[in-house]
């Protein structure tokens, strides 16, 4: 047994309940408590983890540059007025680093809260 | 644990990172026993509600494995939660028969006096078991809390103040006013010099 007993003044003393304590605690820590399903039903008590597979991050990436580039492949007219629009309008209203960094963050977090609500939701 | 067993640490990083349901189960396996007996003494014997306070230990743990940070043992950090169900489950009951239990410790204390007279060795440190047990039943929460991780759990104090959330401090003195109870309730168990 590693715990002395305190007395008030600080000093250490063993008494016969230390005595009576450790040996009940000892046998009790001898003896083991047999499973007897207990695992199983931990188990399928088990709720579903929120947690996303390693893989998720980069496929989801994957995808929108497949859909991406799919999209300028089969519309490149389309996709180029938009690219001449968008040039005209940052032209036409400069817009700060600054400013560009916040609104990215805006939408990233936008995004990625809407996201964790969905999978919350949906478990 | 035997040399061959893989290590609590690869068991927790295989159900973190791979969300291997079986490295947890493997866990589970591991330390039900050591969870379920602690619960067993905190609820001063009451086995069906010490499982489903160990089940729900468990549960606990899967869900908040991520904030296992290894400043402890897994079994301590196990510990550590299934001390906070059991509070969390005694408060709400609020010790209702704890009047009850009362009556009943001083009624026993009569017996025990009796039966150790009585019986031989075998029978007598049966009887002294429960009259332990009961007399547990009698301190406040964190004296029992406290007690049972010195004592039954083994651990030093600055391990029984991680589990209990609490200054070292306060786990010395949860120990010995907890201490000081027993010994009334026991107090026919105690040797002659003693008493």
């Amino acid at each position: 047994m590693t715990n002395p007993t305190y007395s008030t003044d600080g000093s250490t003393n063993r008494d016969w309940l230390d005595g009576l304590l450790e040996a009940d605690g000892a046998d009790a820590r001898s003896s083991y408590v047999a499973d007897g399903g207990f695992t199983a039903r931990v188990m399928q008590a088990l709720p579903v983890r929120l947690t996303l597979p390693a893989w998720r991050t980069p496929a989801v990436a994957a995808l929108w540059i497949m859909a991406l580039a799919g999209i300028s492949f089969a519309l490149p007219g389309a996709v180029l007025d938009i690219a001449r629009e968008m040039y005209r309008l940052l032209g036409a209203h400069p817009v700060s680093l600054s400013g560009m960094v916040g609104a990215l963050l805006a939408a990233g977090a936008l995004t990625w809260s809407a996201a964790a609500y969905a999978l919350r939701t949906s478990e | 644990m035997a040399s061959s067993e893989v290590p609590d640490a690869q068991l927790i990083a295989r159900a973190l990172v791979g969300d291997d349901r079986h490295a947890f189960a493997e866990l589970v396996r591991r330390h039900q026993s050591t969870v379920r007996a602690c619960l067993r003494k905190l609820t001063a014997g009451n086995h069906a509600l010490a499982d489903d306070l160990s089940q729900e230990t468990f549960v606990l743990a899967w869900r908040n494995l991520k904030s296992f940070r290894q400043e402890a043992r897994f079994s301590t950090w196990l510990y550590r939660i299934a001390t906070n169900c059991w509070l969390a489950d005694a408060r709400k009951r609020k010790e209702e028969l704890l009047g009850d239990r009362d009556d009943q410790v001083a009624d026993d204390d009569g017996n025990a006096v009796e039966s150790g007279q009585v019986h031989g060795d075998h029978a007598r440190g049966a009887t002294l078991k429960i009259d332990l047990e009961r007399a547990m039943a009698v301190l406040t929460e964190g004296e029992r809390a406290a007690i049972v991780q010195c004592y039954h759990n083994d651990l030093t104090h600055e391990e029984a103040a991680y589990v209990l959330d609490c200054p070292v401090g306060t786990v010395k003195t949860h120990v010995l006013r907890g201490k000081q109870k027993l010994k009334l309730a026991l107090a026919a168990w105690a040797p002659d010099g003693a008493k």
